[in-house]
């Protein structure tokens, strides 16, 4: 597929159509985790991209931002974020599975791996359970806020540290698994 | 029997050596280990492990968090029969050939190979003969 025609007039013109370049994507994925664990693959892209996607852009929160600073991003409706809580808990419900029943998981699991498994999954049950109030709205929000909080503050000590390290090492730093051209490590 | 063990059964273990080598790549080796998330999404790329039956013992993560975790875990305060006992985990289970793939960037071969000289510097390795009684791949 020729992607690009030579310039023409001094204007380099590309042709390549919406099909063609679905196409190209679905092709990256070849040599990926599609291959040996497609469910993992999706299951984990849900959860990370939620993960980032809800606290930012929940109108809640950004209510909260507009009463304290005046300033605000543009939020995301309700019930659609309320799905997309529906859809991190089912992903944290997935890891809990896997870490419980699949031995290679389990070889290198103890308690820390479940205790930082409900430091993840924390604000967004508390969140789930303030939004459509039940029990006891104050308790439970502040729970919630507790919860954001404790998982904020254990990134630099837990393995929620790969929340920057992913960057450092995928994409800044020039290693042999760096998403851009990279050279060996050692 | 007596020959083979001499070299690896009578000096003692210098545990300063040891813990001096532990310091220099402490930062990296360590931040390594802690930011590693037990996913074990880097067995599939293990020849080791898909060759020995999808084995966990053969688990690039596995191979680490027992060696060299262990190592940091408990500072350098080694005894010689934990070092033969990792001997087997670094150079049986592991050829670094380099195909193992974590997700997030965590290099396992250079962890191996630096648990390998951490074994040397103490005249852990494996012996020739060794080598050709054992079942090694």
């Amino acid at each position: 597929m020729d992607f690009a025609t030579p310039p023409r007039d001094g204007k380099r013109v590309l042709k390549k159509t919406v099909v063609q370049y679905i196409i190209a994507g679905l092709a990256s994925l070849k040599g990926t985790l599609w291959k040996t664990d497609p469910l993992m693959m999706i299951v984990t892209s849900v959860f990370h991209s939620c993960l980032i996607l809800l606290p930012i852009f929940l109108l809640g929160h950004n209510i909260l931002l507009d009463q304290s600073w005046g300033v605000s991003l543009w939020s995301l409706p309700e019930f659609f974020t309320d799905g997309l809580t529906i859809a991190v808990l089912i992903c944290v419900a997935f890891f809990l599975m896997r870490r419980l029943f699949l031995a290679r998981v389990r070889a290198i699991t103890s308690f820390y791996d479940y205790f930082v498994l409900l430091i993840a999954a924390a604000p967004f049950l508390t969140g789930f359970l303030a939004y459509h109030q039940w029990f006891d709205y104050r308790i439970v929000m502040i729970l919630h806020i507790l919860a954001g909080e404790l998982m904020l503050i254990t990134i630099p000590f837990t393995k929620l540290g790969h929340m920057l390290f992913f960057f450092l090492y995928r994409f800044l730093i020039g290693s042999e698994y760096s998403f851009t051209r990279g050279s060996r490590t050692w | 029997m007596e020959n083979k063990m001499s070299n690896q059964e009578i000096k003692p273990i210098d545990t300063e050596k040891i813990k001096e080598m532990l310091n220099r790549q402490k930062g990296k080796m360590k931040r390594y280990l802690s930011f590693c998330s037990h996913c074990s999404l880097c067995a599939e790329s293990c020849f080791l492990y898909r060759a020995h039956n999808k084995d966990p013992q053969y688990m690039p993560s596995y191979k680490i968090i027992q060696s060299l975790g262990k190592l940091y875990k408990k500072r350098g305060e080694v005894d010689r029969r934990f070092l033969i006992e990792i001997k087997g985990i670094v150079w049986r289970n592991c050829v670094l050939c380099g195909r193992c793939y974590c997700p997030i960037g965590i290099h396992v071969p250079s962890m191996i190979a630096f648990t390998r000289s951490i074994c040397r510097s103490q005249d852990v390795y494996p012996q020739p003969d060794e080598v050709s009684s054992e079942s090694w791949l």
